[in-house]
């Protein structure tokens, strides 16, 4: 058996008198492909926020390699974040005034070591090989995601979250961001991704379905 | 990599940063204008005072003051002291001789009209333009209309080298029914002398005593008295610097000042360092400042410099809450942004460092260019209010690029703790 990577116990999230999130148990081991699903409101996005420590629980307990997040101090979660975490988001977000490769070098910056080189090999990876010195501007919308898996990448983290990555896609863009995972998969990656799309939720090992804030299925 | 970024942000962003560094760019102008005169301003306004008349009274050493009384002065001449005519070319050779904008001598004897009842009227002798020569052959202009520019004449000025025409003072002409072209003898009144004939050039209008009296080339004043080349008293027109503690302290007495403050004293033109000098120049004479005229000069120029601080301060002010509003507006523009770097791992003082340096840089280019509109405007300013341009002072640049990275970043600080309320989830979930 794996080790598990993150671990949620009862993870409850309140906003006022909305609990978006009520009581969730889940475990994901190293090296595995998790799809969230659920209906719109269902309160995927919310759990992407605290399992990427960009948000707080309310109630129970959220396990990251064997750091209780519930537990440290805001400041100490910014480390987390930057040390195990690789994020994926819906829009592309990019600083619009930096350049491709320097977009990828930001996040080599704060995580403390900026290595030239190794962030053109990601952004070759990802098939930007020509694009490095472009503005975000100048990309297109799977040109820019593309980039901002290759910045989720590069620092080498313990688990890469992605919150409906191919949302704003076309079919096609869609098709190279699913082999990207894949291939990050076949690696050996820890992934977990928010879908609405069964097809993507296809590849991966097992989903988890969400039903106003509760787990309803564990699928294989 | 931040070096990168400031510089990426700063010149990829440029449009941006133009209104911030516009704004400073206004305020320094401003700061750097209002700087550089008030350095000159003292010296300016000094020579300004100029015209208000002379700040330095010339007398002989034993007089007491003079007992004067509607223009008409009760102190009898017999007994009287006088100061040598040749002597008060010595004022020109003094350390400041530079300073002396001119000087005027002044004999007043008593003399009565022929004819027409036999009025009493004073006599005032003195220069009216006319050159003078000092220290071996150097010439210099000097009289009543150098030094006192308000005079005013209805008519012509007497010529100083003749001595058979005279002014008429106003209030002295209105009682006489004086005009000019009007051909006088007048006799002095305390001894039988030789009567003198002569014409009323012009009516003279000074707001002083003179308004009473007959004012004559000094020449005249001499020979109708008999006292051939003395004068009473000598008014002075020196340029001074304001007053201030040093100077204060020296009017209790040279002797209560040190060695070291002596010397700052002596060589700074002060009234009273001036008139100590004349009195070493001039050994039988004693100069007294006119102290309102000395100190309202000091008093006009503070009060001129401390307007200027004050709206200098108000240009910080303005100036600090434009930055202020403009930075909120950025930090909103930018708030994604702010809120990816966060979510990448950026600490809040990182981000916080970012936008910081961004207005301190926009500081430095605004104060830079503001330093170079604002000398210029001071030179306008100058040229438009005293005529004359003004010197640059070299410390106002780094004064000034200091005071606008001040602008900058204290206009900055409160609206960048926005930074710290921005929450990554919110933002890059476009939920706000
Ligand atoms: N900051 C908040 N304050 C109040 N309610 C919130 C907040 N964030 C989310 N919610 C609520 O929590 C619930 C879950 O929201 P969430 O964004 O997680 O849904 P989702 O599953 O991601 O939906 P979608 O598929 O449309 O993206 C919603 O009912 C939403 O209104
Ligand atoms: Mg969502």
């Amino acid at each position: 058996m794996q080790k598990i990577v993150l671990e949620t116990v009862g993870l409850t999230k309140r906003f006022g008198n909305v609990t978006p999130l009520d009581g969730i148990d889940m475990q994901v081991r190293e090296g595995e492909w998790v799809a969230i699903m659920g209906p719109s409101g269902s309160g995927k996005t919310t759990m992407l926020n605290i399992l990427s420590c960009l948000d707080t629980l309310s109630e129970g307990k959220y396990i990251l390699d064997g750091i209780d997040t519930s537990q440290v101090s805001e400041k100490e979660r910014v480390v987390v974040r930057r040390e195990k975490i690789g994020l994926v988001f819906q829009q592309f977000h990019l600083v619009p005034y930096l350049t491709a490769l320097e977009n990828v070098m930001l996040a080599q910056y704060y995580h403390g070591m900026i290595d030239r080189d190794d962030a053109i090999e990601v952004l070759n990876r990802v098939g930007l090989s020509h694009r490095y010195d472009h503005l975000p501007s100048q990309l297109s919308g799977g040109e820019q995601q593309r980039v901002c898996i290759a910045r989720a990448l590069i620092n080498q983290p313990a688990i890469i979250l992605a919150d409906e990555p191919t949302g704003n896609l076309d079919e096609s863009n869609e098709q190279i961001i699913l082999d990207f995972f894949k291939e990050l998969h076949a690696e050996g990656r820890t992934i977990v991704l928010v879908t609405h799309n069964p097809e993507l939720a296809e590849f991966a090992d097992r989903t988890v379905r969400l039903h106003h804030g509760k787990v309803v299925q564990h699928a294989a | 990599m931040f070096l990168l970024m400031l510089r990426q942000s700063f010149f990829r962003g440029r449009r941006r940063k133009l209104l911030a560094t516009s704004t400073i760019i206004l305020a320094a102008s401003l700061i750097t204008a209002l700087m550089t005169i008030s350095i000159d301003v003292g010296d300016k306004m000094s020579r300004e005072m100029k015209s208000y008349g002379a700040n330095l009274n010339l007398v002989p050493k034993s007089e007491n003051l003079p007992l004067e009384i509607g223009g008409v002065d009760y102190n009898p001449l017999k007994g009287e002291v006088f100061l040598e005519e040749q002597d008060l070319g010595k004022m020109k050779e003094i350390f400041w001789h530079n300073n002396i904008a001119g000087y005027a001598p002044f004999l007043k004897v008593p003399a009565k009209l022929e004819g027409e009842g036999g009025a009493a009227v004073p006599l005032v002798g003195t220069y009216f333009s006319r050159l003078v020569k000092f220290a071996g052959n150097e010439e210099f202009r000097t009289g009543v209309r150098e030094i006192n520019p308000f005079w005013q004449v209805k008519g012509n000025w007497p010529d100083d080298g003749r001595t058979d025409q005279v002014l008429a003072g106003a209030t002295l002409a209105h009682k006489l029914g004086l005009k000019a072209g009007d051909r006088l003898t007048v006799r002095y009144a305390l001894a039988p002398t030789q009567p003198e004939a002569v014409t009323v050039t012009g009516i003279l209008t000074t707001g002083g005593a003179e308004e009473a009296a007959l004012v004559a080339p000094l020449a005249l004043a001499q020979r109708i008295s008999g006292h051939t080349g003395k004068v009473q008293s000598a008014s002075v027109s020196a340029l001074t610097v304001p007053e201030d503690r040093l100077s204060r302290k020296a009017r209790r007495g040279a002797d209560s000042l040190d060695s070291l403050e002596y010397d700052r004293w002596y060589c700074t033109a002060y009234v009273s360092s001036i008139a100590h000098q004349l009195e070493e120049a001039i050994p039988s004479a004693a100069a007294r400042p006119i102290w309102q005229v000395a100190a309202s000069e000091g008093t006009v120029v503070n009060k001129i410099q401390l307007l200027m601080v004050v709206v200098t301060i108000a240009a910080f002010i303005a100036s600090g809450l434009g930055i202020s509003s403009l930075m909120v507006t950025t930090i909103m523009e930018r708030s994604r942004e702010i809120g990816l770097m966060k979510a990448l791992g950026a600490a809040d003082w990182e981000v916080y460092l970012l936008f910081l340096s961004e207005s301190a840089l926009v500081g430095l280019i605004g104060g830079l260019i503001g330093c170079g509109a604002g000398a210029l405007l001071a030179q306008l300013i100058g040229l438009s209010i005293f005529g004359s341009t003004v010197s640059f002072h070299p410390i106002v640049i780094p004064v000034n690029v200091v005071i606008s990275i001040l602008i900058a970043l204290a206009g900055s600080l409160v609206p960048s703790r926005l930074i710290t309320r921005l929450f990554p989830a919110e933002v890059l979930h476009g939920r706000k």
